[in-house]
C-alpha cells in the first residue's frame, strides 16, 4: 500500500518538483544485481567445464610429475655423473697452453684468410676495371693499348697469386680446427649423450608446467560436410565434447575418474581419430552442448540420438562398416552380426545391403520324398516340439492351418521330378556303431547335434543350431532319402549348403544305419488330416503367402513374392511414438531393466525404443491385441542373441556419415564383406578359425590340433589356381587328420568371392600370376638341399609318397611347388608363430639370426629363398 | 637338481630372521604302472638308450613318496625380488628333458640347450606367458628366454617326438624347488612370516599349505 500512497503522492506533487532518485536507486540496485547474476552465471553456473579444466589440469599435472619422478629413477644418475665427470676433465684440458696456442692461432689464421680474400678481391676488381679500359679505348680509338694489355696480364698473375695463398691459409684454418676438434668433439659427444639421456624425461617436467598456464576454453572438432540433413542438405558437425574429456588421448590419464580419463580402446583412436573425426559419429548425443545433461542427451528428452551406453556404442560401427560382417576391434559387433544373419531376419525384412542373402531354410519342393505327411504337420504346428534348438520359429498355427500349409506343400510335392540317384533299399546293409564312428570323425558333428555330443553347440554358444540337430531323425527321414542326400546333397537341393563329404558307398549306408537308430521316443497324439481337398490347399497357399514363408523356404508358386514385412533399414531412428505397446503394462523410466517378467508370467516393459524391442524379441507377439493381429513368428532367443540382435536393430539407420567420413579402400572391403557372408552361409567358421572368429570344431576334439587348420592368411599362402582346384574337389594335405574338408559345389561366382576373400583380408589384390614360371635360384640349389637336410625338414614333413621320420604331422612339402606362394614359404619360415599362434611348426632363425652362419654369408633371407627353391624344386628329379 | 637348488638365492642376510621350509612329498595311493616310452620313430633317439625308457609323468620313489613335486611360495610375500643372474639349464639328451619339472623366476633366463644330434623343438605353451617355439636341429644348439609373469605350471613340448615335455614353474620370488628321489624339498632361507605354500604334481593336481616361518625353519609336509 505504501507503494502506492508513495506513487499517489508524487502524482500529486508538482511535476517540477518531482524527484527521480528513489527510482534511480531501486533501479540501479536491481541493474547491479542482474548484472552480477549475469556474470556469476556466465563464469561457473552455466560453464562447468570451466571446473572441470580446471581440475583435469590439476590431475594431468600431478600424473606428469609422477611419470617424471618415474623417468627420473630409471634415469642412471652415476653414469650422467661420470659423464658429467668426463666432461668436466676434457674442459680442464681447454685451459692448457696448447689449446690456447691453437685458439690464438685460429684467430690468426682465420685473420689471415679474411686478408688474403680481400687482396684477390681487389686484384679482381682492378682487373675487371683495367679490362673496361682496354675495351673502351680500343672500341673508341680502333688501337689496342699494349700497356693496358701488360697489365691485365700482370694482374691475372696477381689473382692466381692470392687465389693460391687463400686456398693454403684455408688448408691451414681446416688444420688447426682440426687440432681444436680433438679437444672439444669428445665434449660434444658427451654433452649429446647426456642430453638423449635426459631430454625425454626434461620434456615432461616442462609439459608439467606447462598445465599451469594451459588456456581455459572450448574446445572443438567442426567437420564440414559430414552428414545429410532430413531434406538432404549436406551439415556440418561439431563436437564439443574435449572440452570436458580432456584426456580421451591422453596415456597418462588412466585410473581417473570421468570426465578426466583416457579413452578406454585407443586401438580404436588410430583409426577415428577425434580430432578429426570428433566423437558424437561413434558415441552419438549432443555434441555442441556443453553440459553433461544435455550432451548426453539424458536432460533433452527431445534430442533424438543421446549418447550410447555401454556395449550400445558398438552398434555405431554398422553407420560406416554396413559392409562387414566381422570386425577386429569390435567382438560385440562382430558376434551381434553374425547372429543377425545366422536367424534369418532378413528372410522377410527388406534391408539396404542385404538383398545378397540367401534363405536360411531348405525348399520345400519335394517334401514327399524326405518326410511323412504327419511329421510335416506337426512339425508346421510348432518345430520346437520335435528339435528344441531349430531356428524356425513357432507361427503357432491352429490345426486347421498346419493341415492346409501341409496340403499345399505336399499337393506341389508330388508334382516334384526328384527321384532317388539309387534303387530302394540301396542303404541297407550298414552298422550303426560303425557309422557313429564315421560321423564322429569325418566332421558331421561340426554342424549336426546328435544325443548328448553337444561340444559344438556349446563352443558356439547360441540357442539355435545351424543345421538340424538328428537326435530323432530316425523317426523324421527315411533311408533311401538319407542315403541319396549324404552322397549328393545338390541332388535333392541345388542350393544347399551341405556339402558333400566323399563318403564312400560303405560309409554312407553306416552313416544311414546309424542316423535311422535314433529314433522320436516321444509319443505323439494320432493325427487324422485330409491334405487333398482343393479348399484345403488353396488355403494353404493363401497362408504361405501371408505369413511369408517363402522368406526362409524356396516354396514353388512363390518365387515372385517380395519380402513381407517392415523394412528395417532406419530402425534405429523409430521413436517409441510409432510403437504400439498393446495391453503390456508399463516399467517406470527410471527402472534398470528394460523386460521384466514376475513369478506369474506378467510381462512388463519400458515403453521405450529399448523396452519395445527387447519384448518383441522375447515374444514376437507380446503386443497383439484383440484388434492389432500379428503374423511374425515366435523366436526362442537367449539372452545373449537378444542383445546381439537389439544392437544390430539400434545400428540400422540411414542417416550415415558422408563417404569423405568412412573409411577408404571400398573395394578391398566390399570383397571382404561378400565373402564374410559367405563364410557365415555356409559355416566355414564352425570348423576354421578364420579372422579370429570360430574354431568351433575343435571344441569336440580331445586333440585341438587335430582339427582343421586356420585359414585366415590363406590370400596370402596359396596359389589361387591351387585355391580353386582345392574348392572345386578337395585332396588331403594334411592326411593325419580324420576330419575331411567337405565338398562344397561352390558355384565359379562363389569361388570367385572366395579367393578374393581371402586376398582382402591378406590385403592382396586379384592378380593374374605364372606360378609355373617361377625359376629357382640354380646357384643356391645346393645350400637349399643342404638345410633341408640340416634342418630336418622330414622329421615332421611328408616327401610324396615317402613316410616321414618321426612326428609326421606336417604337409607333404612335394604340393608346395604347385600349392604355396614363392613368397609365403619366406615369410612363414621367418616367424611361423607370428603368423599362426601356437602352430607346430618351430621357428629356424630366431631373432633373424640363422643356426646356419657359414651360408651365404649367414644372410638369413637369402638361406630362407634357398630353401623355398628347393621345395619347388623337388618335383624336378 | 643341484643345478635348480644353486639358483635359489638368498636375499634375506642377518637383518631379517628368515628360516628354511623343508617336508616331504608323501603318496599314499598305488604307484601306477610305468608308461613305456617307445622312441622307434627317431633312430637317434632309440640308439641314445640302452634300456627300455618309462615316462616322468608319476615316480613314485622307493620310501612311497613323490619325485618331480614343484613346491613354490603363492603368496604372503610382500617383498620384491630380482631375478638371479644364473641361468636354469634346461637339456635336452636322449630325446628327454632334463629336468622334466623345474622352477625359475621372473625375468631368470632359462639357457635350453640340445645335446642330441637330430632335431627337436622347444614349444612353450604359456597361458600368461607369450607362446614360441624354436627348432634346434643341431647338436650342442643353445637358447635363451626369459619370462615376465609368474606361471605355474608352464608347458614346454617338443612337437617333433611327442612323448617329450616339461613343465616350469615361473615364480616371481626365490623360494620355490621340486621333491627329489627322496621325496623332500627344502625352500632356503624365507623371511619370518606367514605364507600360503603350493604343491603341484603333472597328475595328482596342487595341494596348499599355510605355514609360518621363524628363523629356527618349518616343515610343511604335503600328501597326495
Amino acid at each position: 500500500m505504501s507503494l502506492l500512497n508513495y506513487f499517489k503522492k508524487r502524482y500529486d506533487t508538482q511535476v517540477e518538483k518531482r524527484s527521480y532518485s528513489k527510482i534511480y536507486l531501486v533501479l540501479s540496485l536491481l541493474l547491479f544485481l542482474s548484472t552480477t547474476w549475469a556474470v556469476i552465471d556466465e563464469v561457473s553456473t552455466r560453464r562447468p567445464w570451466k571446473n572441470y579444466q580446471t581440475e583435469y589440469y590439476d590431475l594431468f599435472k600431478e600424473k606428469l610429475l609422477t611419470s617424471y619422478e618415474e623417468h627420473l629413477a630409471q634415469i642412471d644418475t652415476a653414469y650422467i655423473n661420470s659423464l658429467q665427470n668426463e666432461i668436466n676433465e676434457s674442459k680442464k684440458e681447454l685451459e692448457s697452453d696448447e689449446y690456447k696456442n691453437l685458439s690464438n692461432e685460429l684467430a690468426d689464421e682465420q685473420q689471415n684468410y679474411i686478408d688474403a680474400t680481400r687482396e684477390w678481391r681487389f686484384a679482381k676488381s682492378e682487373s675487371d676495371a683495367t679490362f673496361y679500359e682496354y675495351k673502351h679505348k680500343l672500341n673508341s680509338t680502333g688501337v689496342a693499348d699494349e700497356d693496358l694489355k701488360n697489365k691485365l696480364v700482370e694482374l691475372d698473375t696477381s689473382i692466381a697469386q692470392s687465389a693460391r695463398l687463400m686456398i693454403e691459409v684455408d688448408k691451414k684454418v681446416a688444420d688447426v680446427k682440426f687440432q681444436i676438434g680433438k679437444f672439444k668433439n669428445k665434449i660434444d659427444s658427451l654433452e649429446k649423450e647426456i642430453i638423449l639421456l635426459t631430454d625425454a624425461t626434461e620434456k615432461i617436467l616442462i609439459r608439467a608446467n606447462k598445465t599451469s598456464t594451459a588456456p581455459i576454453e572450448i574446445r572443438q572438432v567442426m567437420m564440414n560436410d559430414f552428414e545429410k540433413t532430413s531434406f538432404g542438405d549436406v551439415k556440418a558437425r561439431i563436437d564439443r565434447c574435449q572440452t570436458c574429456h580432456l584426456g580421451a588421448m591422453e596415456k597418462l590419464m588412466s585410473d581417473v575418474p570421468q570426465p578426466y580419463a583416457k579413452h578406454s580402446l585407443p586401438e580404436l583412436l588410430e583409426k577415428h581419430n577425434p580430432e578429426k573425426f570428433g566423437c558424437t559419429p561413434c558415441h552419438r548425443g549432443q555434441g555442441n552442448a556443453l553440459t553433461a545433461g544435455f550432451a548426453h542427451g539424458d536432460e533433452d528428452h527431445y534430442w533424438e540420438t543421446p549418447i550410447l551406453k555401454g556395449k550400445d556404442v558398438y552398434a555405431s560401427c554398422n553407420s560406416c562398416h554396413y559392409q562387414q560382417v566381422y570386425l577386429k576391434n569390435g567382438v560385440e559387433f562382430s558376434k551381434a552380426k553374425q547372429t543377425f544373419l545366422e536367424v534369418g531376419c532378413v528372410g522377410c525384412h527388406y534391408l539396404n545391403g542385404y538383398n545378397d542373402v540367401k534363405p536360411i531354410g531348405p525348399h520345400l519342393n519335394s517334401l514327399p520324398a524326405k518326410v511323412s505327411v504327419d511329421w510335416a504337420f506337426r512339425w508346421i504346428k510348432n518345430p520346437r516340439d520335435y528339435n528344441t534348438q531349430t531356428r524356425m520359429p513357432n507361427f503357432k498355427f491352429n490345426n486347421d492351418q498346419s493341415e492346409a500349409i501341409t496340403a499345399y506343400l505336399f499337393k506341389i510335392g508330388k508334382e516334384s521330378e526328384f527321384k532317388s540317384n539309387f534303387a530302394n533299399g540301396t542303404y541297407k546293409g550298414g552298422n550303426a556303431t560303425e557309422g557313429m564312428k564315421i560321423f564322429e570323425t569325418v566332421g558331421c558333428q561340426s554342424c549336426h547335434v546328435v544325443g548328448k555330443n553337444t561340444k559344438v553347440r556349446e563352443a558356439r554358444g547360441t540357442s539355435y543350431d545351424i543345421a538340424p540337430e538328428l537326435t530323432k531323425a530316425g523317426s523324421k527321414l527315411n533311408g533311401d532319402w538319407i542315403y541319396d542326400w549324404i552322397k549328393n546333397p545338390q541332388h535333392f537341393s541345388p542350393e544347399t549348403k551341405m556339402p558333400s563329404l566323399r563318403l564312400s558307398d560303405a560309409e554312407a549306408k553306416h552313416i544311414v544305419a546309424f542316423i535311422l537308430s535314433n529314433k522320436d521316443e516321444t509319443t505323439k497324439e494320432k493325427i487324422n488330416i485330409n491334405i487333398s481337398s482343393s479348399e484345403k490347399i488353396k488355403r494353404g497357399e493363401k497362408l504361405i503367402r501371408e505369413y511369408g514363408c517363402y522368406g526362409c523356404h524356396k516354396i514353388k508358386g512363390f518365387e515372385k513374392d517380395g519380402k513381407i514385412s517392415v523394412n528395417l533399414s532406419d530402425f534405429g531412428r523409430k521413436r517409441y511414438e510409432q510403437m504400439d505397446f498393446g495391453d503390456i503394462a508399463e516399467l517406470p523410466h527410471n527402472s534398470k531393466e528394460d523386460f521384466v517378467k514376475d513369478e506369474n508370467g506378467k510381462i512388463k516393459v519400458k515403453h521405450d525404443w529399448n523396452g519395445w524391442v527387447t519384448g518383441k524379441l522375447h515374444n514376437s507377439r507380446l503386443f497383439q491385441t484383440e484388434r492389432i493381429i500379428q503374423k511374425m513368428p515366435i523366436f526362442n532367443f537367449g539372452e545373449q542373441e537378444i542383445k546381439n540382435l537389439k544392437l544390430m536393430l539400434m545400428s540400422y539407420r540411414v542417416d550415415n556419415p558422408l563417404p569423405k567420413y568412412q573409411q577408404a579402400e571400398p573395394e578391398r572391403l566390399s570383397d571382404i564383406n561378400k565373402g564374410q557372408k559367405l563364410v557365415v552361409h555356409y559355416a566355414c567358421i564352425n570348423c576354421h578359425n578364420l579372422e579370429d572368429q570360430g574354431n568351433y570344431f575343435a571344441a569336440s576334439l580331445e586333440d585341438p590340433s587335430m582339427g582343421p587348420p586356420m585359414i585366415t592368411m590363406e590370400g596370402a599362402k596359396v596359389q589361387e589356381p591351387w585355391l580353386n582346384n582345392f574348392l572345386k574337389s578337395p585332396t588331403p594335405i594334411r592326411p593325419w587328420l580324420k576330419v575331411r574338408m567337405p565338398s562344397f559345389q561352390f558355384s565359379e561366382e562363389e569361388l570367385n568371392t572366395i579367393t578374393k576373400y581371402f586376398l582382402a583380408v591378406s590385403k592382396k589384390k586379384l592378380e593374374v600370376r605364372d606360378y609355373a614360371s617361377f625359376k629357382p635360384n640354380e646357384k643356391t640349389l645346393p645350400t637349399g638341399k643342404y638345410i633341408f637336410d640340416a634342418f630336418q625338414c622330414i622329421k615332421c614333413h611328408q616327401l610324396g609318397g615317402d613316410v616321414a621320420d618321426a612326428a609326421s604331422l606336417a604337409p607333404d612339402l612335394k604340393l608346395a611347388q604347385k600349392r604355396l606362394k614363392p613368397e609365403w614359404i619366406v615369410d612363414w619360415l621367418k616367424d611361423p608363430q607370428a603368423i599362426q599362434p601356437g602352430t607346430m611348426m618351430p621357428g629356424y632363425f630366431p631373432d633373424g639370426e640363422s643356426p646356419l652362419p657359414d651360408l651365404e654369408n649367414g644372410n638369413v633371407k637369402l638361406q630362407m629363398e634357398a630353401i623355398r627353391d628347393h621345395l619347388f624344386n623337388l618335383n624336378k628329379k | 637338481m643341484s643345478k635348480i637348488l644353486s639358483i635359489i638365492v638368498l636375499i634375506c642376510f642377518a637383518k631379517l630372521s628368515a628360516g628354511d621350509v623343508t617336508g616331504k612329498i608323501s603318496f599314499a595311493g598305488v604307484a601306477p604302472k610305468p608308461v613305456l616310452i617307445r622312441m622307434d620313430a627317431d633312430k637317434v633317439c632309440k640308439g641314445s638308450h640302452s634300456s627300455q625308457i618309462v615316462s616322468e609323468e608319476v615316480v613314485v620313489n622307493s620310501n612311497k613318496t613323490l619325485k618331480n613335486v614343484f613346491v613354490y611360495v603363492k603368496s604372503g610375500l610382500t617383498q620384491k625380488f630380482t631375478a638371479p643372474s644364473t641361468s636354469v639349464i634346461l637339456d635336452q639328451k636322449g630325446c628327454e628333458y632334463s629336468p622334466h619339472v623345474f622352477g625359475i623366476q621372473v625375468g631368470q633366463e632359462l639357457l635350453v640347450t640340445n645335446s642330441d644330434a637330430t632335431l627337436h623343438n622347444v614349444h612353450g605353451l604359456g597361458k600368461k606367458n607369450p607362446q614360441f617355439n624354436t627348432a634346434q636341429p643341431l647338436k650342442g644348439m643353445k637358447l635363451k628366454k626369459k619370462f615376465d609373469k609368474s606361471e605355474v605350471m608352464m608347458k614346454l613340448k617338443c612337437e617333433v617326438h611327442n612323448w617329450m615335455n616339461t613343465y616350469a614353474g615361473v615364480v616371481d620370488n626365490p623360494f620355490f624347488d621340486v621333491s627329489d628321489a627322496n621325496g623332500s624339498f627344502s625352500l632356503k632361507n624365507v623371511p619370518a612370516g606367514t605364507y600360503t605354500i603350493e604343491a603341484w604334481h603333472e597328475k595328482f593336481g596342487v595341494k596348499e599349505i599355510k605355514v609360518t616361518v621363524t628363523d629356527k625353519g618349518t616343515t610343511a609336509d604335503f600328501a597326495f
